[in-house]
């Protein structure tokens, strides 16, 4: 099975440890449904412009334990909607990891992604080879390897369509 | 080569002799534990019929329902979602516990803590029943699988041992070691890991100390927390046990991917500052702090042991004027037994509101504090907006404090109360 690799520009780099991704739309509007809604609040208080830079197929950079705290879902609702198709982080908190992965929505652990990429450079995810690839800069690093599941939610789309699969033999 | 108590139970539910850490298993929960909440129950339900055909769960035993959250509901909306999880649990003949308590607390009540089992809940904080040498995980929304499939996929985790030495302190409770653990071995230490925590000095912290540690593992990273139950704790939770398992324990050379030794002789009473888990700090380097409000319950505290303290604190003084002070003990059971010890009259004369068993007080849903407001916790979490404005402020602290920070309207020692 191979899972597509995610390529496309840094669009933010988060470098705060234990980094509470509630504060991308604000815990006053986490309570937000409507995703256009939530869209239009991502990303104020880091880059009041980010709205105008980003496009598809971006993704955002992580430092170590991303996702600590109380992670609710509503603020990576908004990055899909604005078009981020991924998260690399130094590590991530289990908790956030777990939830992002069952909405299908790619993260990759890679120790040392901050100092593999600076903003806006174009970078590549390759799950089969494991490796982060730094297309600007012509450099890369290891990742660690998806577990099985987790390989196989990404591929079925999130936790829905995955379990819809007949039950691998493990 | 030895295997730890968690490698050993996942063996077991996984229908295997033995499994390492970083084995990718199909493991049967024993129990699946969830409690009704909107984006959760109400959409595993509708998910279980609209997306697999599937009608009933087929062995109703392995699954209980807890109603603990908006209790008591203050709309018909939150009634309405009430009255969805009561027919779903009489239509499938699943087990159904409302107004017992909160119910990871509950659960440990009722005989779900079976010493050896497997449990998973979509909530962390079931964590707690680790004290009890169960295997809890909180897997969020992949919760879905356990209710559509028998087996779910779960990779082994690696553990983390850590032993406690030494001797607590008058006015140092179990939740000042649990924020002293994160503070010495860091938020990150025990990152899709288990906490096994264990060492000589696991005998001076009660049950219900253990269960407020084990139930707070969530902010190490780790994926839960264990104890190796010993005869008070298998003297808990085997004659409530709702199956016979065999207690399993980790063996002497079981093999850990970090062992650390945490001194508790010269810990003192801590507070944990706004707005992270991560930010444990000595408490007297925050004294006299003006504080507006004050709670104790929640799953991690709101225990026996929290009451008596905080009884013990306000026994014949007041809360000071204009400070809201809000205890709600953990359980029904919990609750009667302070009410024939004495401990709500007490707390009641005091001036403390006391209110029945219920979630809603530590995530702001009811007590809810405006901007600028400040208060004293012993709820589960103190990021930015968890009990009302995003502009109030959290300290997380032991019951002790709480009860003297009352008595001040600043935060406080509790020492010179005891």
């Amino acid at each position: 099975m191979a899972l597509k690799p995610l390529r496309g520009r840094v669009a933010f780099v988060f470098d705060e440890e234990n980094f509470d991704v509630d504060q991308i739309v604000g815990v006053k509007n986490i309570k937000i449904t409507d995703v256009d809604e939530l869209a239009k609040v991502a990303m104020l208080s880091y880059d009041p412009d980010f709205h105008g830079k980003v496009k598809p197929g971006d993704v955002i950079v992580g430092a170590h334990n991303f996702g600590y705290g109380h992670p609710h879902y509503p603020p990576m609702r908004a990055m899909r909607h604005l078009g981020v198709t991924g998260v690399i982080a130094e590590s991530f908190s289990p908790g956030y990891w777990r939830g992002e992965i069952s909405m299908g929505f790619p993260q990759a652990s890679c120790p040392g992604i901050l100092s593999l990429v600076d903003r806006w450079d174009e970078i590549e995810v390759d799950w089969d080879a494991n490796l982060v690839r730094n297309l600007t800069k012509g450099t890369s690093l290891p990742m660690e390897p998806l577990s099985y599941a987790d390989r196989e939610m990404l591929d079925a789309g999130g936790l829905v369509p995955y379990l819809k699969r007949p039950i691998a033999a493990v | 080569m030895g295997y730890t108590i968690t490698e050993k139970i996942l063996a077991r539910v996984s229908g295997k002799e033995f499994v390492k850490a970083g084995d990718e298993v199909m493991a049967k929960p024993d129990y699946v534990i969830a409690y009704d909440f909107p984006g959760y129950t109400d959409v595993y339900f509708k998910q279980m019929k609209e997306d697999f055909g599937i009608e009933r769960v087929a062995e109703p035993d392995r699954y209980a329902i807890f109603i603990d959250h908006m209790v008591p509901a203050a709309t018909p909306k939150e009634e309405e979602l009430h009255i969805g999880t009561r027919t779903w649990c009489a239509e499938n003949g699943v087990a159904l516990y409302e107004r017992k308590g909160i119910g990871h607390q509950v659960a440990a009540e009722v005989g779900y803590a079976v010493p050896g089992a497997f449990v998973v809940h979509f909530d962390g904080h079931i964590s707690q029943l680790g004290t009890f040498g169960t295997l809890a995980m909180g897997i969020r929304r992949n919760l879905l699988e356990a209710f559509v499939r028998e087996r779910i996929s779960i990779k082994v985790p690696q553990t983390v041992r850590v032993n406690l030495r030494g001797t607590l302190q008058k006015g140092v409770m179990a939740r000042d070691v649990f924020h002293h653990l994160v503070r010495t071995l860091g938020p990150a230490s025990c990152r899709f890991q288990v906490l096994e925590v264990g060492g000589p000095a696991l005998s001076q912290i009660s049950t219900e100390g253990l269960q407020t540690i084990t139930g707070l593992a969530m902010f190490t990273g780790a994926v839960t927390a264990i104890v190796n139950p010993d005869e008070e704790r298998l003297a808990y939770a085997l004659p409530r046990a709702k199956k016979k398992i065999e207690p399993v324990w980790s063996d002497p050379d079981a093999e850990y991917s970090a062992v650390h030794d945490l001194d508790l002789t010269d810990l003192e009473p801590l507070v944990v500052i706004p707005p992270t888990p991560a930010n444990s700090r000595n408490l007297s380097e925050y004294l006299g702090i003006e504080i507006n409000a004050g709670y104790l319950g929640s799953c991690a505290s709101g225990r026996l042991e929290d009451l008596r303290v905080a009884a013990k604190v306000l026994q014949g003084r007041q809360v000071k004027a204009g400070f809201q002070l809000n205890v709600v003990p953990t359980s029904q059971e919990i609750m009667a037994a302070a009410g024939r010890e004495g401990l709500l009259s007490t707390l009641v004369e005091a001036g403390a509101f006391v209110s029945s068993p219920s979630c809603d007080y530590c995530f702001g849903r009811i007590a809810t504090m405006s901007a600028n407001q400040r208060a004293v916790s012993t709820g589960t979490l103190n990021v930015r907006g968890r009990m009302g404005s995003p502009d109030s402020e959290i300290y997380l602290c032991n019951a002790a404090t709480v009860a003297a920070s009352a008595i001040e309207g600043a935060i406080a020692d509790p020492r010179k109360y005891l």
